[in-house]
């Protein structure tokens, strides 16, 4: 696969020959940084950290109408998302977490919504020049530069952007907008090696995971998860925010007689998630809930499909309102097994 | 804020007999990050701090405690809680007790005159946070902050959280030991930072709520962090009866954020956490303050302050003037 | 069969016939059921042990145990006990009136890899509605194994489920039917006394035999207990769990038991399978 080059000047015809592709880039607003359409007209910038919500939103929105139905009828009308989209500016952790959810989403059953919208997006990445305070990719299999996950990565060497062709997709893309790019040459390559490397050398947080899947279990009673989670109030912020966090609920909803039976994003971490109708609960408190959510990445998903499902990206950490660090956990593990 | 002097005394209240464990600040594992703190014994006292830095609400933790089951046999352990309040939290242990959430001799309270905290956002925007923990003092000037070996003086005015430049109780209102001697308190401004939003017309007003409201991710992080929302089953959770439906939508969104907000007329304490911990910075403050104003200039109530009150919600006058009511 | 187009997608099926088996607050309802769909009818599969999400449109859905074997004919059974908003629906129907099907879900209790054995089913309240069907299974299969056993108990008669088949059960002399509550009543001939108390009066023999229990936990408990007791050995006792579950198909992520997911590598565990996994019992 080749590379080409995008001088910065051309961004705005970039985007601007895109436009007509359900393009999605980050955009600043009240809430914070969120990826969203690109509306008409509008540059997205380039110059960010991350979102707080992550892409994964663009293939498993936060709720999703699985059929519609009339109250009292019995025919099922299924939306089938069908629409192309670009995502501009996807970090390699983001994109590396759609990756590992690929895995859930198309074991034993395929889902379809999911792996819908999958495959008619277009994942452009952006490497990661500034890691941020509580990034630790490099730690759980990625990095600054990793493409997996991706169609495309640019990267950004000052004044222009280096394009990566990564998959099929990604070199459609490129085919699109071909007269605004001109050939990288081997400087460039270089220039981006270099870059990866500064960036990887700028990641201060690190954990040796090595061990952690296989010491789990063996702390299943251990009194740390009491400690851990002590402070835990119980709320979804670290896995909505988590770009491989993929629980579901499923719901009928009706208005009128209008009905639709739809997911939304679940949380582990939330009581009702296991709640019995009974009113029993096998986890009934917060310590196993995290227990839960911990043995979930690192542990479960490693044993079924051989990953660990957390991509390092520091959100968890960034927006726990109680400092509840995923690194302070996996730590106090490591010195447990 | 003599730190030695705090933490000599929480190591006193949680060597008692009667006290299972303790309540306090500690630095958290990074930046500026401070994390609640459950000290067990004496020694562990040595960790606490209060500093500007120690916004957390900890009266949040004194409903939020699990009460799973006992093993058969086993008795359960109903020994005190300390916690350590500023003027806000002090409050919340008042509004608790004024609800019987929580009873008088539950807790031990130790008081924390507070000079104002600062808005975390703000300050990791004009100060960036570093991997190492930093340290933020209160100073003459405001704030003194040292990170990575420097000191940096900041004025009061450009880190103090809002939730602080209208606070109107800086000292406890409630205590059993009081660190540290009471501050002057401020005079905040009497719109309670809510007369912009006011100002404007309904149409204006609900265009900017649906805003909000539609990037609300319905984590629940407000209701949980919040010390006055504990009820054990929340009708917002509930499927059966459905009164909100899960779905993730302005319309639901505005149900759950509404319902929760008069819900807490007249109990609200003005902590700010629900906005602090929000992920999609819906200002939830403004709201809460509004129904508060409403609340006090129309019932005269004010929330927490005075243990012996009547809830507000839950008390009828047979000669209540009801004047403003339709 | 699981709709491979899109697994979230139930198939509608019209209620047939359906009766009380208990009653109270807690009532448990049967329904037999059939698919609309000719289609759906005759390539549907499913076995002892499998469980399927039945629900009501504009209600939701629940995952309940699938109370028939397949040798009974081209139907589903369910028995439901009325506890939630989508249970509470299902009481409602009544013949002709419609409800969805999606499934089959979970693993199979393996009666192929059973055959010669003796069957022992010991159920526990609405728990014996995963036991019918192994039971009946095994009847239309007699020659296959070695004998059949069913110790099945609740808190008082008015509880026990599929009391209209214990008449024709009693004539069977094949098999080995014991009957319990809790508590004496009048006009009771059956046994008196808890099912795992049943089962050591009984002292049935581990040789060549597979126990199968199902009911409330601490039924459970105390069964798997006696029958270390009895002899028995981890890889000759099978029970089956279960947990809240959304999807049944290893997505939505919430009845994880550890690593496994009750709706995909369950609700079917031996208990030597069960012993390692850490929440089995939670």
């Amino acid at each position: 696969m080749s590379a080409m080059l995008l001088n910065k000047e051309k961004w705005s015809d970039f985007v601007g020959m895109l436009a007509g592709k359900n393009l999605w880039a980050p955009r600043e607003s009240d809430e914070g940084l969120r990826f969203v359409p690109v509306a008409e007209g509008e540059v997205p910038t380039l110059d960010y950290n991350n979102t707080r919500v992550p892409p994964k939103e663009a293939v498993f929105p936060q709720t999703e109408t699985l059929f519609k139905f009339k109250v009292g009828g019995k025919d099922l009308e299924e939306p089938r998302p069908d629409q192309d989209a670009v995502l501009l500016g996807v970090r390699p952790c983001d994109a590396r977490a759609m990756h590992i959810i690929d895995e859930l989403f198309s074991w034993d059953e395929d889902d379809p919504y999911y792996l819908k919208r999958r495959e008619k997006t277009v994942l452009v990445g952006l490497a990661c020049n500034e890691p941020g305070l509580n990034c630790f990719c490099t730690s759980v299999g990625g990095g600054p530069v990793s493409t997996e996950g991706l169609d495309l990565l640019m990267v950004d060497l000052g004044e222009k952007y280096l394009l990566e062709e990564v998959t099929e997709k990604g070199s459609a893309l490129i085919d699109e907008v071909k007269e605004l790019l001109e050939e990288a040459d081997d400087n460039s390559s270089k220039q981006k090696d270099k870059l990866a490397d500064e960036a990887a050398g700028k990641i201060k947080r690190s954990i040796e995971t090595e061990g952690i899947p296989a010491g789990l279990p063996g702390l299943w009673e251990d009194e740390l998860w009491q400690r851990v989670s002590a402070s835990c109030i119980g709320c979804g912020t670290c896995t909505f925010l988590c770009p491989t966090c993929h629980c579901f609920d499923i719901q009928d909803e009706t208005e009128g007689f209008e009905a639709r039976r739809c997911r939304m994003w679940d949380s582990c971490m939330f009581r009702e998630y296991t709640l019995h109708t009974s009113g029993h609960n096998p986890r009934p408190t917060r310590s196993e809930r995290t227990r839960n959510r911990i043995n979930h990445k690192y542990s479960y998903y490693v044993d079924k499909f051989e990953v660990i499902a957390c991509v390092g990206c520091g959100r968890c950490i960034n927006l726990c309102p109680v400092n509840i660090d995923i690194l302070d956990i996996l730590g106090q593990v490591k010195e447990e097994i | 804020m003599d730190l030695d002097k705090l933490r000599k005394t929480a190591a006193e209240v949680v060597a008692r007999e009667d006290v299972r464990y303790l309540l306090g600040w500690k630095k958290g594992t990074f930046g500026y990050r401070i994390a609640p703190g459950f000290v067990e014994d004496a020694e562990s006292a040595a960790e606490l701090i209060f500093s500007p830095l120690c916004t957390a609400n900890l009266a949040t933790y004194l409903t939020l405690t699990e009460k799973p089951p006992l093993p058969r046999g086993q008795e359960p352990d109903d020994r005190k809680v300390a916690v350590m309040v500023k003027g806000c939290d002090s409050r919340a242990v008042t509004q608790l007790l004024i609800e019987k959430g929580i009873e008088r001799e539950s807790v031990v309270i130790i008081g924390c005159p507070c000079p104002g905290v600062v808005d975390h956002e703000l300050l990791a925007e004009k100060y960036p946070e570093t991997e190492e923990t930093a340290e933020l003092k209160w100073s003459d000037k405001g704030f003194l902050l040292l990170q990575n070996g420097e000191e940096t003086e900041i004025a009061r005015d450009e880190l103090l959280a809002e939730k602080c430049r209208l606070c109107r109780y800086p000292n406890p209102v409630v205590s059993d030991i009081m660190v540290g001697e009471p501050v002057e308190t401020w005079e905040p401004d009497d719109d309670q930072g809510v007369a912009e939003v006011e100002g404007k017309n309904a149409e204006v007003r609900w265009e900017y709520w649906q805003e909000q409201f539609s990037n609300c991710l319905r984590c629940y992080s407000c209701r949980n962090v919040c010390p006055l929302c504990y009820c054990e089953d929340c009708i917002l959770d509930r499927l059966n009866p459905t009164w909100i439906y899960r779905s993730v939508n302005f319309s639901e969104n505005t149900a759950f954020n509404l319902a929760r907000a008069f819900h807490l007329a007249g109990r609200c304490i003005e902590c700010g956490e629900c906005e602090r911990v929000c992920p999609a910075n819906i200002p939830l403050g403004k709201l809460n303050r509004k129904l508060a104003r409403e609340v006090r200039e129309k019932y005269g109530f004010e929330p927490g302050v005075d243990p012996e009150a009547e809830p507000f919600q839950a008390s009828y006058k047979p000669d209540d003037p009801e004047e403003f009511i339709l | 069969m699981i709709n491979k187009e899109n697994p979230y997608i139930p198939y509608n099926a019209t209620v047939e016939d359906t009766w009380y088996e208990t009653g109270g607050e807690r009532a448990i309802k049967t329904f037999k059921v059939v698919f609309d769909d000719e289609n759906i009818r005759k390539s549907w599969e499913h076995f002892p042990g499998q469980c399927a999400m039945i629900g009501v449109l504009g209600v939701g859905e629940s995952m309940i145990s699938i109370s028939c074997s397949p040798t009974e004919g081209e139907f589903l059974r369910f028995s439901v006990m009325r506890m939630g908003k989508v249970t509470q629906a299902l009481h409602q129907l009544e013949p002709g009136d419609k409800m969805t099907v999606r499934g089959p879900y979970g693993n199979k209790f393996p009666l192929d890899q059973w055959q010669g054995k003796h069957i022992l089913t010991i159920g526990g309240g609405i728990g014996q509605a995963p036991m019918r069907p192994v039971v009946e299974y095994v009847k239309s299969n007699y020659d296959n194994y070695g004998g059949l056993t069913m110790i099945y108990g609740a808190r008082t008669s008015g509880d026990l489920c599929f009391k209209e088949e214990f008449e024709e059960m009693s004539k069977d002399d094949q098999l080995s039917c014991h009957l319990t509550i809790d508590i004496e009543e009048e006009q009771w001939d059956h046994n008196v006394g808890f099912v795992p108390q049943i089962l050591m009066d009984l002292n049935p023999s581990p040789e060549n035999t597979i126990a199968v229990t199902c009911g409330p936990p601490i039924m459970i408990r105390f069964v798997l207990e006696n029958l270390k007791k009895l002899g028995f050995e981890d890889d000759q006792i099978y029970t089956t769990l279960e947990n809240r579950m959304k999807c049944g198909i290893g997505k939505c992520g919430r009845c994880n038991a550890g690593n496994m997911y009750v709706c995909k590598d369950g609700p079917v565990f031996s208990y030597a399978a069960l012993k390692e996994v850490p929440e089995a019992f939670a």
